[in-house]
């Protein structure tokens, strides 16, 4: 099946790769005449069209941390400033060459990014914004008052430096570094787009939870986006500051918003979108030439129109005049389709990749695998919710949770998980104590967890949403995610990921809906998604919060089938479940929960003949 | 060194009736309007204009700040409300409450050219001595006797009044609150009207020493913002007035003890480094300051 | 009189959900004045989702919601909350920033105006509740799950409603506290209130209710006397709710 993967996706992917690499050769010529004519054209027209050249590279750099992992910077604005006045500081006072500063620029950006990343990651949403929007304030202030940076007034711009004679035909230089940065910035955002990241920062932004699950150290890579952000800002004021004055004006927190504005507008997390909305906000006073002030309201009134209007965008009004509004027609006839009957649950590849994670182990003699032990927790200043509970689980069981809603058991889930800290009391994972540890590292260990809500990306397919479940199973997912597209190594990992998550899809019985987004599934389909999406790891321990919940009575069947699948193959099961019709048979032991206390543990007769259950369940 | 922290006091005021402004309207909305300052500029303007005109200082006062209330809603109606519909948690209302601010100022500018017209002097001809140490105006004692009041009106509306607790209780859930009968709607409507009150009565209170300026609102907004930032008004608004007195009192002290120029940046070094020891604000549950007494009163 | 006024919901097919999907479908349920009527079925099965389509709490939702015979489908959730219908929400969601009586009078506001009628109110919630009388001016987020539930319970009393819905008043809460709430819930039954509760546990549900329905997968599935669902016992959980 290994060899089968490329097989299968090669001869239809070639001509296809091929036609997208010359398509984006076409885009690129097109590009550079265009950048022929900018560097050739009058110094006015020039001008305009640099700055919004300019800005665009700083609505990108915003919009790859707002659209990708929905961090709103309002630090664009004084990360642009960083670059600009570093720049212009140390080029003419002190001499330093235009081009060696910009390495520096970039590394003082980015680390300036990555600090205010890290510390503004303590809070989140609106706070973030918040904090960012004081960073920029504060850089103002500092500009505006510091002896260096000239006041109000601000400094003169270095020049940038001409061209050798042999190139002059080509034009203004400044135009062409410009232009080019500009083409830069569009093919990185463009590339990451297309990387097996981008499923996982879209999952860090809308189901966190399911990224952690899945092995990302999510803050680590905000704080990694963030700081690529503030160097692109900041590079954007190293190209700035050769158009002209630099001033604390130019670079103050309504620049900040006004970059938000662009993205808004133009269309946020969309590759063209930030360019459109770049070319809108700083072209709009050159091209509407009235009266300045009812000038400004008219922009004032057109961008609460495009909010208001608009909430995706140019682009994305575009995107729905140009392409129709895709999947109206309901592909009915999915939910029908029987699961196919030969079931590889997880794909056997699998254990070529995590071969040493999931030996084949004879059933339920095993060590224990998973244990807590004197498990206390609870939210806030409430009651605990669980009380010394104790859990054993054996390799290669199947241990089934069961308790009344409230009973604790997605929070005992969530403590073996990581997700939460208990208070009291040790969890252990094949021997290792593993307290303390986050959600990412444990899932590097093996253990692989669902939600009883589904976490999912909705605006991702289900097959992308499966890919993220591969996050640390193939390597260099984050180190190639800038050119993943133009490597062969990206691109041959990029089919093999989705050829795995549809496989993967299919075993669990979700075959016909691989091409739809997650917004547009059932709710059954969203959890086989999820199943698929921990199964494709290849977990060697697997915690499965109430599985069953909205599937109908077939695929219940065949999730029943799936996890006897896995058992065999050696993984250890976790199931929080009510439906025990379903859960029973399947189960070595089932554990009782209620009111955040452990009533029994035993068989599934023993526990179905248990008074204590019964009366839990019934009243009796 | 008492003159510093009397006029500091009362410049904070100032700030903090803008902050609490800013402050009133987020804990409704969870949105912070960006022409809040702007609300105040217009109160000026207005309250300038009908003075000019030959009419009692005080009816331009009350002319000026129904002006704000009224533009206070239609911010609210404009900008706010149809953004929210569509996407409740999305950051739209940052661009259209800009947007907004962005219409006013230029609006009154257009309407008033870009330069200062004169504002009634009100009390700010008198002044009070408080021993040696202290001269304030009557405006200033004015400023802080009116925060003060302030305060203490939206504390005793929030706590005692039916009003108040269906506005706390649309601000902590607000589909809880329509489940019992609340109009979400008209509860932001007021709270919009209130917090434009509040930011028109800081405009009072400055107009005579600033007069009447159509880029005002820039400043005082920004101030306000801070205020309410390093006071920790996102959770209680009241905490915003501590915030401006703050606020006040580290600008004037920067002046007095600093330089002349010190107050430009001084302030924002208070605010970085609060926000750096507690990012919601000195006095917020979450700050280290307070969580020993909040953990003290759930006892 | 005519049927529709003889009941106090009558809901006929409702379709509500969120996305593309609809999450109850065609769903048909009475519940006649003076009625306790249950809801039962598996989680995710929509059990939620009718209560909060009767609220109003959900935009998307098409069929007939006849509440004592006004039909609410297109009313908002404020106008239906005045007399019309009530609810004690999954979760409790008091206002827990506020004391136990505010958040009492918050329940009863489109009757702000009728001080009588509000304090006779108040009186029967502290009578079925004693307990809570004692907490007045207390903040809600102090009490225990049990006394915060008879606060959500009272809340929705406050408004003297038509329909009284309940969510799952049983989650959490000790053996004690379950029998507390069963008790006032018979003993609103007995005054004559009109109770659609949404259970999970069979005895809670069967203790309280003169009729049952079962919900699986967003429809109703069948309806059964609390006898016949008590006589099935362990096969009816094995059958729907697990």
């Amino acid at each position: 099946m290994v060899a089968m993967n490329p097989a299968r996706t090669g001869p239809a992917a070639e001509p296809a790769s091929h036609r997208r690499a010359l398509a984006g050769l076409v885009v690129v010529i097109a590009y550079l005449v265009l950048t022929w004519f900018v560097a050739q054209a009058s110094l006015s027209v020039q001008s305009v069209i640099l700055v919004a050249a300019v800005f665009a590279v700083l609505a990108i750099s915003l919009d790859l941390v707002a659209g990708m992992l929905g961090l709103y910077s309002l630090g664009q604005g004084g990360f642009f400033g960083i670059g600009a006045y570093m720049t212009t500081i140390l080029s003419s006072r002190y001499g330093w060459d235009v081009f060696l500063l910009l390495p520096a620029v970039l590394a003082v950006t980015g680390l300036a990014g990555a600090i205010v990343g890290a510390m503004s990651l303590r809070v989140s949403g609106l706070y973030f914004a918040i904090t960012t929007f004081i960073v920029t304030l504060v850089l103002t202030v500092l500009e505006t008052n510091l002896e260096i940076t000239g006041g109000l007034q601000g400094l003169l711009g270095p020049a940038f430096p001409d061209l050798p004679e042999a190139l002059a035909p080509l034009g203004a230089p400044v135009a062409w570094c410009i232009m080019l940065a500009l083409l830069f910035c569009i093919g990185l955002v463009w590339n990451i787009r297309r990387s097996a990241l981008y499923p996982v920062l879209l999952s860090i932004r809308d189901a966190e939870p399911f990224a952690e699950a899945a092995g990302a150290r999510t803050a680590l890579i905000k704080v990694g986006v963030f700081s690529l952000s503030a160097a692109m800002a900041g590079g954007a004021g190293w190209l700035f500051s050769f158009l002209g004055v630099v001033s604390p004006g130019q670079f103050d927190w309504s620049v900040s918003l006004n970059v938000l504005v662009m993205v808004l507008v133009g269309g946020i997390n969309t590759t063209l979108g930030p360019i459109v909305g770049a070319m809108f906000v700083s072209m709009f006073p050159v091209l509407v030439n009235i009266n300045p002030w009812l000038q400004e309201i008219l922009y004032g009134a057109l961008s609460i129109a495009a909010i208001a209007l608009l909430p995706e965008g140019v682009i994305g009004l575009g995107r729905r005049l140009f392409l129709g509004r895709r999947g109206i027609a309901a592909p009915v006839a999915h939910g029908d389709a029987p699961p196919p009957e030969a079931v590889a649950a997880g794909d056997p590849s699998i254990e070529q990749v995590d071969a040493a994670k999931a030996p084949a182990a004879p059933r339920a003699s095993g060590e224990v695998v998973l244990e807590c032990r004197g498990i206390e927790c609870g939210y806030g200043l409430g009651p605990k919710v669980l009380k010394g509970v104790d859990l054993a689980v054996r390799r290669g069981e199947i241990h089934g949770l069961i308790g009344p809603n409230g009973s604790g058991k997605s929070t005992l889930a969530n403590v073996i998980a990581g997700r939460l800290g208990p208070s009291a009391g040790t969890v252990t994972v094949r021997g290792q104590r593993v307290n303390g540890l986050p959600p990412s590292s444990r899932a590097r260990m093996g253990l692989r967890r669902t939600f009883q809500a589904a976490e999912l990306v909705r605006e991702l397919t289900t097959t992308q949403n499966v890919t993220v479940g591969l996050y640390d199973r193939v390597p260099g997912i984050v180190r190639r995610a800038a050119l993943w597209p133009m490597l062969p190594s990206g691109r041959r990992d990029g089919a093999m990921m989705r050829g795995r998550a549809r496989d993967a899809l299919g075993a669990v019985g979700a075959a016909g809906w691989t091409g739809e987004r997650v917004g547009d599934v059932p709710h059954g389909i969203e959890q086989l998604t999820q199943l698929a999406a921990v199964c494709i790891a290849g977990p060697d321990i697997l915690i499965l919060d109430e599985p069953a919940t909205g599937l109908s009575a077939r695929e219940v069947a065949h999730l029943a089938r799936i996890l006897a699948d896995l058992r065999r193959q050696g993984v250890t099961m976790v199931i929080i479940e009510h439906q025990t019709r379903f859960l029973f048979p399947l189960c070595d032991q089932v554990t009782v929960l209620n009111l955040g206390e452990v009533i029994l543990t035993g068989t599934a007769d023993e526990v179905r003949a248990n008074p204590t259950v019964r009366q839990v369940y019934l009243g009796e | 060194m008492l003159q510093f922290v009397a006029s500091g006091i009362a410049i904070g005021c100032v700030y903090g009736m803008i902050g609490m402004a800013l402050a009133i309207t987020f804990y409704v909305t969870r949105i912070i309007n960006f022409a809040q300052g702007q609300l105040m500029m217009v109160t000026v303007m207005v309250t300038a204009e009908v003075t000019g005109l030959g009419y009692s200082a005080w009816l331009g006062v009350v002319a000026g700040l129904a002006c704000s209330c009224i533009i206070g809603v239609l911010s609210y109606l404009i900008a706010v409300r149809p953004i929210l519909a569509f996407n409740r948690f999305g950051f739209g209302w940052l661009v259209s409450t800009l947007g907004f601010a962005v219409m006013v100022e230029n609006g009154a500018a257009w309407l008033w050219g870009p330069t200062s017209i004169p504002f009634p002097t009100i009390l700010n001809n008198t002044s009070v001595h408080f021993g040696e140490a202290a001269v304030l105006t009557g405006q200033q004692i004015l400023a802080i006797a009116t925060a003060l009041i302030a305060a203490v009106v939206f504390e005793v509306v929030r706590k005692r009044t039916l009003f108040g607790k269906i506005g706390m209780a649309t601000a902590a859930d607000p589909e809880m609150a329509s489940a019992f009968g609340v109009n979400t709607t008209t509860v932001a409507i007021v709270a919009f009207a209130a917090s434009a009150l509040l930011a028109g009565l800081a405009g009072v209170m400055i107009g005579p020493s600033t007069f009447a300026n159509p880029y005002l609102g820039d400043t005082f907004g920004t101030y306000g913002f801070i205020a309410m930032m390093i006071g920790g008004g996102t959770e209680r608004p009241v905490a915003a007035l501590y915030g401006g007195i703050l606020l006040g009192l580290s600008a004037e002290g920067a002046n007095a003890l600093i330089n002349s120029r010190a107050s430009d940046w001084f302030p924002f070094l208070v605010l970085a480094l609060i926000l750096v020891v507690s990012p919601r604000g000195l006095f917020s549950s979450q700050s280290p300051l307070m969580r020993r007494r909040v953990a003290a009163a759930a006892r | 009189m005519s049927t529709a006024a003889t009941h106090a919901l009558d809901i006929a097919g409702l379709n509500a959900g969120y996305g593309r999907f609809d999450v109850i479908r065609d769903i048909a349920l009475r519940v006649g004045k003076g009625e306790a009527v249950g809801l039962l079925g598996p989680n995710g099965a929509g059990k939620t989702t009718v209560l909060r389509s009767v609220m109003g709490l959900i935009r998307q939702r098409r069929g007939t919601i006849r509440v004592a015979g006004t039909d609410v489908v297109a009313m908002a959730p404020f106008r239906i909350a005045r007399g019309l219908a009530a609810m004690a929400p999954e979760g409790r969601r008091l206002f827990l920033d506020q004391t136990v009586e505010d958040n009492l009078l918050l329940g009863g506001l489109h009757l702000r105006r009728d001080a009588a009628r509000q304090e006779r109110l108040l009186a029967s919630v502290y009578e079925l509740f004693p307990v809570l009388k004692g907490y007045r001016r207390r903040l809600s987020a102090a009490l225990s799950g049990g006394e915060q539930q008879m606060v959500a319970i009272g809340r929705m009393l406050m408004s003297d409603p038509e329909i009284m819905l309940l969510d799952e008043p049983s989650v959490a809460l000790s053996p004690v506290a379950v029998d507390i709430v069963v008790r006032a819930l018979i003993e609103l039954r007995k005054r004559g209130a009109s109770i659609l509760l949404v259970e999970q546990r069979i005895d809670v549900a069967t203790r309280v209710c003169d009729r049952l329905y079962i919900m699986t997968h967003g429809e109703v599935v069948e309806e059964m006397t609390p006898d016949t669902a008590r006589g099935a016992g362990m096969s009816l959980i094995n059958k729907y709710l697990g």
